[in-house]
């Protein structure tokens, strides 16, 4: 595994299982499972207990008797039964203020990201309507992310023009690119293959064609795939070689760390 | 309703917009010179709110409407500028 | 628990309950006054009043019943228009569409889903619940009609009129496309070009003054206006969820008017707030659009929440469980729901500090809800639950709201909601809980359709209705959940959720057309129903039930009263004749109302005016660009049109302050905590205090912008602070001109009034002279409103200022052309009014000044 955290109590935490760690897709999947079995159960409880007892006190049923019934023209009171109130209303509140407790332990996580050295980073930016990867080397791809497997990925996203929101619904990474502003986020694919990008923030005529894919190579092939870019850039253009040197050596250690 | 009273609001008004700017002009670190001229709006503010708005007179409940307003509006200026600290 | 109802038998049949059954000891101090009221015992009403089956009566009510049912029937208008448009869009989604197989162009479906948002939450839901609460809270306070009837006729027109222009909208090159959230940049023109955006920007404008002046009346009727013994804590639970909504309301739209105002001068003055180059223009947008949003949620829940609770109290026969906890529960969401709205933009570049407060306000709001749902199941309990239409309805409503609750609690845990942003999750979250209130309010419309008709519904029809419904809004929403991967306002959708979508679609024709049975229902039952007794439902309480249906046009026999712990009606004579009502108010202006056989007045032509003025006035703005009309023809329309406008709404605006109108008289009722204020003073503080919170959001986007920008590197605009202090002695010398003026008044000096009142208007005139001069100064230095944002930032706050002053001296003019003439020596209150607002734009003006001019 690449990933080291220095924090070893939290590190300690995760290991029992009970915070998930790992990809953001696992993170994802383990708390959806859970608020959806629970929130299902008290759906079900819920909702069966309110059809339960409109049945059972129906007009007609037999319950219930005329004794103190609400008249014309009283001022309004409460009736009792203020205890049951409080009982349902504590279990509740309990449930829902220890599961969004779990799942702060999963944010910090999560906005903490991978640290830099273990990660590569890009840049994105969106625009009317698609999306531009420029990766350290000043290598620029319209419309594919490149990225290795198994390798945390950070990136930077902005965008030209509009509000857009840049996702990748299967590697569970989102965020939103707004003009003038960065917000960073990261992602670490597992398995190699072709994921789509799309835009989540409506964005004009072209929204729902917004589309990017990302490609997620062995690391081998991406370096490859690397290697032949910063050749091109500098063909092209006087491409800094500072910036080339530091991705070499980040990717470099990032791969070292793979293998190892 | 004393005339008198009202006249010696409105010169101290006069007198502190005055000092408002005398203030600026007194080379003063930035951040002193904000919070003095902030203060002294704050300060006229609450005498035409309190005298000529009648609010001393009135129900404290209308200046405590007003507080809420006040205080919604600065939430959202306050919490707005932080978020992107 | 083993009662068993003896005797019960016959009861049970709501619509022929005979009218005698109500206890003798529901009234005992006036004595020949009976709860509930006898027809016998109203007086004759005003007879010049048309009737309801004329035209013309629509056209000038200001009456508060007939206002509260135009406005349920254009809510019903707008909410098919609404409704066509989602069919449009659920037609598109019946497959994934490429750019070739599209039924709507893909900037069309844009339009659909914004117009579809906007018409639905700003143009049906709140202005349905309001007519309820136009129809029920007057009744159920004890007041005759709303505190300012004339504005509250306005109210409807100025909301009938901005949904109309939101419909011409579509018909300059195509309404806004950008979403109802609006976000920036895509809202200003670079983006979205057609003139028919600006028009629903400005609509949208419109709407919220309706809003705002709704607001301002009904704040200040149901706080000052109850009945004796009507305290708010005895407030029915309708009522209080209006009371709070109404409160929300008048805060959070007066940061959307801010937003829109500033969004209206970028589309059409070419300022640059939410314009590419500002530094933080987006995140302003939706700090100020979500500061208003969240509290919106709320808005369009509550009346939802209070017909919830009124309904289920009569049908199963219980008093609310914990009532007084309900009631706080409210008030705690109301208060909460200002300080959530960063939870909408997790995924923006806020801070995780922020992250973190905002991820456990929203928390803290959400449980109180679990308290109300639960309050609600246990006054089931032990209760004779009837299950006729009203209640199927509301019982519906409270298990869709439960599961709205629970997939809500998934979007409160961050790191779902990073996953959840922008997909259907939350479309089909936020349907739950809001088309879940739409459903409350059908049931509430079945239930009081009775009490506005006279006539039953057919119940035949309500329960196929709710069945056809009920089936129909899961179809629709439940599938949204399992396709919940599909992103927000795309059409392309991954093939694998096809049949989900399919099933949607489905279910949206069902939802839709089962409003076709409610509508056949409605209307024939209107027409030719069984005739109703006061009160069809058994255990109903409130006081809309103790009088005829529908109530005659001041409502009550007598004055209502709940001195004696329950509903009674008390000889009006006595009080006015005895002066013992008015007596305790001891106001300046009680005089005014003694005159005996003053009835209130019904009938207002001006509101029309003034809306059908206004829509002009909006419509000829829309055409601006940059500060400048199009050329030729169409500009001079424009121009023309904005013009014609501009006068009619003046005109009209002097005619209706001249108008001879009573207004309900100062009743001698609960006021807290404004007792002993008269309507005037109290609506004008609380209009003050929304107008805090649009200077507020003003100076607020500035303190942002500038924040972003970097506080220091940020020059004044100005370089010269005299102009400025030289306009602060102005205005600070036309604030004491204007005490002056209410002295003399108060004096019954003339002369002094008079004198002080031109004084004002001088000093006024000299304020804008002198800014106009120092603005033409700065535009021959070559800055402008587009220049750059700190110059639009300066323009618009410090012009929105003399937009104050310019409203404040036109009236100054009115005062004094009234005063020369006699006017305010026996009732000084208008000028005090008038005052209060000058006063207020003077000290907005101490703080413009050094945030603009020196700081």
């Amino acid at each position: 595994m690449s990933t080291t955290t220095t924090d070893v109590g939290l590190d300690v935490l995760a290991q029992t299982g009970l915070i998930p760690r790992g990809t953001r897709a696992f993170v994802f999947e383990r708390i959806f499972e859970v608020f959806l079995a629970l929130g299902t159960a008290v759906g079900v409880v819920v909702i069966g207990y309110m059809l339960y007892n409109a049945y059972k006190y129906r007009a007609g049923g037999g319950r219930g008797s005329d004794a103190d019934r609400p008249v014309l023209g009283e001022l309004p009171t409460g009736s009792g039964g203020g205890r049951k109130l409080f009982t349902s209303f504590f279990l509740s509140t309990v449930v829902v203020i220890s599961l969004v407790s779990w799942t702060y332990g999963t944010l910090l996580f999560v906005e903490e990201g991978p640290e830099a050295e273990d990660a590569m980073e890009v840049r994105v930016e969106g625009y009317q309507f698609g999306w531009r990867f420029v990766y350290p080397n000043g290598h620029t791809e319209d419309g594919t992310l490149y990225v290795p497997r198994n390798e945390s990925v950070r990136l930077v996203v902005t965008s030209d023009d509009v509000f857009h929101n840049f996702g990748v619904p299967e590697l569970r990474v989102k965020t939103d690119a707004i003009p003038g502003q960065e917000t960073e986020t990261w992602f670490r694919a597992e398995e190699t293959g072709n994921y789509s990008a799309q835009c989540y923030e409506l964005c004009g005529a072209g929204h729902s064609f917004m589309t990017a894919t990302v490609v997620v190579m062995e690391p081998e092939e991406y370096e490859a795939w690397y290697e032949s870019t910063e050749g091109n850039e500098s063909e092209t253009g006087n491409a800094s070689t500072t910036a080339g040197a530091t991705a070499e050596s980040d990717l470099g250690g990032a791969l070292v760390e793979v293998a190892g | 309703m004393n005339t008198k009273l009202y006249t010696v609001i409105y010169v101290v008004l006069f007198v502190s917009a005055t000092v408002q700017v005398l203030v600026e002009f007194a080379g003063l670190a930035y951040w002193t010179a904000f919070a003095l001229i902030i203060v002294l709006s704050a300060m006229k503010a609450v005498l035409v709110a309190a005298y000529f708005q009648h609010l001393r007179w009135e129900p404290r409940s209308l200046t405590y409407l007003i507080g809420i307003g006040l205080a919604a509006a600065l939430a959202l200026t306050f919490a707005a500028s932080y978020s992107i600290l | 628990m083993t009662d068993s109802a003896p005797g019960s038998g016959g009861r049970d049949d709501p619509a022929h309950r005979p009218d005698g059954g109500q206890q003798a000891d529901a009234s005992t101090a006036a004595g020949e006054l009976t709860v509930p009221a006898r027809k016998s015992d109203y007086e004759e009403a005003a007879s010049e009043f048309p009737s309801m089956g004329s035209i013309r009566r629509w056209f000038v009510t200001t009456n508060h019943k007939d206002v509260g049912i135009l406005y349920i029937v254009t809510s019903l208008f707008f909410l098919v228009l609404g409704g066509v448009l989602a069919w449009l869009l659920r037609i598109q989604l019946w497959a994934p569409r490429t750019p070739t197989t599209t039924v709507l162009e893909p900037l069309a479906y844009n339009q659909a889903v914004s117009a579809h948002g906007l018409i639905m939450v700003f143009w049906f839901l709140s202005p349905f619940a309001f007519g309820f609460a136009n129809y029920v809270v007057p009744l159920q306070i004890g007041a005759k009609d709303l505190a300012f009837p004339r504005l509250n006729a306005l109210s409807y027109w100025l909301y009938l009129f901005s949904g109309i222009l939101f419909g011409v909208s579509f018909f300059q090159g195509g309404t806004f496309a950008g979403g109802w959230t609006m976000y920036a940049p895509l809202n200003v023109p670079t983006f979205t070009p057609d003139v028919g955006a600006s028009t629903a920007v400005l609509a949208l404008t419109l709407f919220v003054a309706s809003v705002t002046v709704s607001s301002v009346n009904f704040l200040t009727s149901m706080h000052t206006m109850r009945a004796e013994g009507l305290t708010l804590r005895k407030l029915p639970l309708f009522t209080w969820s209006i009371l709070l909504t109404v409160w929300m309301m008048l805060f959070a739209f007066a940061a959307l008017l801010a937003a829109l105002i500033i969004l209206s001068s970028d589309r059409l003055l070419g300022t640059t707030y939410f314009a590419l180059e500002s530094p933080a223009g987006s995140m302003l947008w939706a700090h100020l659009f979500w500061f208003f949003g969240h509290p919106e949620v709320y808005i369009v829940f509550f009346p939802a929440l209070g017909v919830m609770a009124e309904v289920f109290q009569t049908f199963t026969g219980r008093r609310i469980v914990g009532r007084k906890w309900f009631i706080a529960a409210m008030v705690l969401v109301a208060l909460q729901s200002f300080v959530v709205w960063m939870h909408h933009m997790f995924l923006t570049t806020i801070n995780l500090q922020i992250k973190t407060l905002f991820m456990i306000t929203p928390i803290g709001i959400s449980l109180p809800f679990d308290l109300m749902v639960f309050a609600l199941i246990y006054t089931m309990l032990k209760g004779k639950i009837r299950f006729t239409t009203p209640f199927l309805f509301v019982f519906g409503a409270l298990l869709l709201f439960i599961i709205g609750g629970i997939t809500g609690v998934f979007l409160g845990a961050i790191v779902l909601d990073y996953e959840f942003r922008g997909t259907y999750w939350v479309v089909a979250h936020f349907h739950y809980v809001m088309v879940g209130g739409v459903t409350a309010l059908v049931g509430g419309l079945y239930y009081w359709f009775p009490k506005m008709t006279g006539r039953m519904y057919d119940e035949f029809l309500g329960k196929l209705h709710f069945g056809v419904y009920f089936v129909g809004f899961n179809l629709l929403y439940f599938p949204l959940f399992v396709a919940w991967e599909t992103p927000r306002r795309v059409f392309d959708y991954s093939a694998g959720l096809q049949v989900w979508h399919q099933l949607a679609t489905v279910g949206a024709f069902v939802l839709g057309l089962s409003f076709l049975i409610m509508f056949y229902n409605l209307t024939k039952s209107a027409l030719s129903g069984d005739p109703v007794g006061d009160n069809p439902w058994e255990y109903a309480t409130t006081a809309e039930w103790a009088v005829p249906s529908p109530p005659p046009l001041e409502n009550f026999p007598g004055l209502p009263t709940y001195r004696d712990g329950s509903l009674g009606f008390r000889e009006e004579s006595t009080a006015t004749d005895g002066g013992v009502a008015t007596a305790e108010a001891a106001t300046p202006s009680a005089a005014h109302h003694d005159e005996r056989e003053e009835h209130v007045s019904h009938a207002s032509f001006w509101p029309f005016v003034v809306g059908a003025g206004t829509f002009l006035l909006f419509l000829g703005l829309s055409g601006l660009r940059d500060a400048s009309f199009p050329e030729g023809i169409l500009g001079s329309a424009y121009l023309g049109t904005a013009a014609l406008g501009g006068v009619v709404t003046l005109g009209s605006l002097v005619f209706m302050g001249l108008e001879p109108f009573h207004g309900p008289a100062l009743a001698d009722g609960e006021a807290w905590p404004f007792d002993g204020l008269e309507y005037g003073k109290v609506g004008m503080w609380i209009f003050l205090a929304s107008d805090v919170v649009l200077f507020g959001g003003f100076i607020g986007a500035y303190v942002f912008t500038r924040v972003a920008f970097g506080w220091t590197l940020w020059e004044p605009i100005p370089e010269n602070p005299v102009p400025g202090l030289v306009n602060t002695y102005l205005l600070l010398t036309s604030s004491f001109t204007v005490v002056l003026a209410l002295v003399a008044a108060e004096k019954r000096n003339r002369p002094g009034l008079v004198a002080s009142l031109v004084a004002t208007f001088l000093l006024g005139v000299g304020f804008l002279g002198n800014k106009a001069i120092e603005w033409n100064h700065l535009f021959h230095e070559g800055l402008w409103l587009s220049s750059n944002v700190r110059a639009s930032t300066f323009f618009l706050t410090t012009g929105l200022h003399a937009a104050h002053v310019i409203v404040g001296l036109v009236v100054t003019l009115y005062l004094a052309a009234r005063a020369w003439r006699g006017a305010y020596l026996e009732d000084s209150s208008s000028v005090e009014y008038f005052g209060l607002y000058w006063h207020f734009v003077d000290i907005v003006w101490l703080f413009l000044f050094p945030l603009f001019y020196i700081l």
